[in-house]
Order: C-alpha cells, then sequence, then structure tokens
C-alpha cells in the first residue's frame, strides 16, 4: 500500500494539502489513517514539528556593537533630550533588575 | 531601581534610565531585527530606530502589557515599515520569489530519505533561517521563533490569517530542504 501510494503519489498530495490547516488547528496529527500507511508523510511531519520545536529553542544570543548606544545616545544628545554627561556604561553596572 | 522604577524616569526624560532599558533589552530587540533582516549592518540601524522610537514614545506606555511585550511589537513594526520603504513586503507576500510555487508549497511525494530528528543543531538552523526567502523568513521568525499568532502576524504584515498560515508551512517545507540538502552535503564530506 505504502509503495503504491508513494508511486502515485495519490492520498499524499490530498494530505499534504491539508497538512498546513491540520498543523496549524494544533491537534495531535500523529494518529492521521494516512499517516498510519504512508512512511513519506510520516517522516515529513515529524521533520516540520521538530523544524518548529527547535525554532522555539533559539534565543536571543547576539548583542549589537557599542556603536549602536553611542549612536542613540548621539542623536538623542543633538535633539538635546538627553544630556552630555550621561555616561554610558556604567548602566550594566549599576543596574540591578529587583522583581 | 526596578525596571519598572526605570520606566518611570525615563518617561519624564531621563536619561540615565533610558540607558538602562537599553541595556536590559537591546539583545533582545537586536536578534529580532536580524533574524528578520539576515543582516548585521541593517539589525543594528533597526535596533537603534527602535530605541530612539522607545524614547519618543515611551510616555504612551500605559502598562497594559508587559514592557518587554510592548518594545518588541514596537521593534517588529520598526522592521516591517523599513521592508515596507524596500518594497519586499508586497513581493514576498505575493509570492513572486518563488514563482514556481503558487500554488502551494511543493509536494513531497519522493521515496522515503533520511529524517532530520536530531540532526540540526543551532547553528545550522539559524543559517538556514538566514537563507530563506524575506517573505517567508519573517513569518517564520514571528511565528515559530517570537511566538506570535497568525491574527497578530496577519495585522502588522496586512495580509490575511490564511496567508499568514500558509507562508509558514511553505517557510518549513523550505527549512526542510535547506537543512536536508546541508546534512547531505555534510555527510559527503
Amino acid at each position: 500500500m505504502d509503495k503504491i501510494e508513494n508511486k502515485l503519489g495519490t492520498g499524499c498530495a490530498e494530505f499534504q494539502d491539508e497538512l498546513p490547516s491540520l498543523m496549524e488547528a494544533g491537534a495531535d496529527i500523529s494518529n492521521h489513517p494516512h499517516l498510519q500507511q504512508c512512511h513519506t508523510c510520516s517522516d515529513l511531519v515529524r521533520d516540520l514539528l521538530y523544524i518548529a520545536d527547535q525554532a522555539k529553542l533559539l534565543l536571543p544570543l547576539h548583542d549589537p556593537s557599542p556603536q549602536v548606544w553611542s549612536n542613540i545616545k548621539g542623536t538623542l544628545v543633538r535633539e538635546g533630550v538627553m544630556g552630555e554627561d550621561d555616561d554610558p556604561g556604567n548602566a550594566k553596572k549599576n543596574f540591578v533588575v529587583r522583581r | 531601581m526596578t525596571e519598572a522604577e526605570a520606566i518611570d524616569r525615563a518617561k519624564n526624560g531621563d536619561g540615565y534610565s533610558f540607558e538602562l532599558l537599553y541595556t536590559m533589552h537591546k539583545r533582545r530587540v537586536y536578534s529580532l531585527c536580524l533574524r528578520m533582516v539576515g543582516n548585521t549592518a541593517e539589525a543594528e540601524d533597526l535596533t537603534q530606530e527602535a530605541f530612539l522610537q522607545l524614547y519618543r514614545k515611551i510616555a504612551t506606555f500605559r502598562g497594559e502589557s508587559a514592557f518587554s511585550t510592548w518594545l518588541h511589537r514596537l521593534s517588529v513594526n520598526v522592521v516591517l515599515m523599513h521592508l515596507r520603504k524596500k518594497g519586499l513586503n508586497e513581493v514576498s507576500l505575493e509570492e513572486t520569489i518563488e514563482p514556481q510555487q503558487e500554488d502551494g508549497p511543493k509536494k513531497d511525494l519522493g521515496a522515503r530519505d533520511n529524517v532530520l530528528a536530531g540532526s540540526i543543531d543551532r547553528v545550522n538552523l539559524e543559517r538556514a533561517i538566514e537563507s530563506l526567502p524575506p517573505g517567508y523568513r519573517i513569518i517564520f521568525v514571528l511565528h515559530d521563533i517570537e511566538g506570535y499568532e497568525h491574527n497578530e502576524i496577519a495585522e502588522m504584515m496586512g495580509c490575511s490569517i490564511g496567508n499568514s498560515k500558509s507562508q509558514l508551512h511553505k517557510a518549513r517545507m523550505k527549512l526542510r530542504d535547506l537543512l536536508k540538502t546541508r546534512t547531505l552535503e555534510k555527510a559527503r564530506r
């Protein structure tokens, strides 16, 4: 059955057309009848779920260069809304977050 | 000083408190910009713009949502505005980047090959996301990484919820292709 489905692509095409809405519905599709008999679609679903799961684990890991704060401060000082004597760099040392 | 105190003081124009807020949130804002545009120089410019807008708009923050959520939304809007100016939004939403896929994502009707599970690391995934076409990348970043719902994305992007769902599916399919290609290339070496 699996071999015939893969060769002809019947069932698979219909299932894959339906797949975005099945996944977005958040339902458990592992018991979908088509997946019980089709390894290709079963692998596909597993991969897509794996990618979505891995994406959730991506943390913000990059800091902007110090130049970004210099530019922000420079702009605000030029606009006259921030004083020039604020010392960039002190903030990190002195800021203790209390929750 | 707590974050709430820093926000109150920054609302009154206190530069020191504003710098504290920058220190706290710069990484998240910059990472969001970087993932959405895939370019460090552009991401730094957008981070700068987001915090300048924050300074100008912080007085309108009423605390109805968490400050980080509010700032995040402001930053997403800065990036989307930038992309609209570049004309990328329309291009991506009409899917002209990959016209061969106009009728939906490519079907996988082929023979069974290796599955991805357990084979991708953070670096490879980040690189694959970077190489997605802009329209796919933005929806993927907003939904799968940043956790926005389709209705929120549709509102921000000015597209339908269905379009957002469809772009997300295509993005994941494209990522799967990219990651599989990389895995196979690695195995051949």
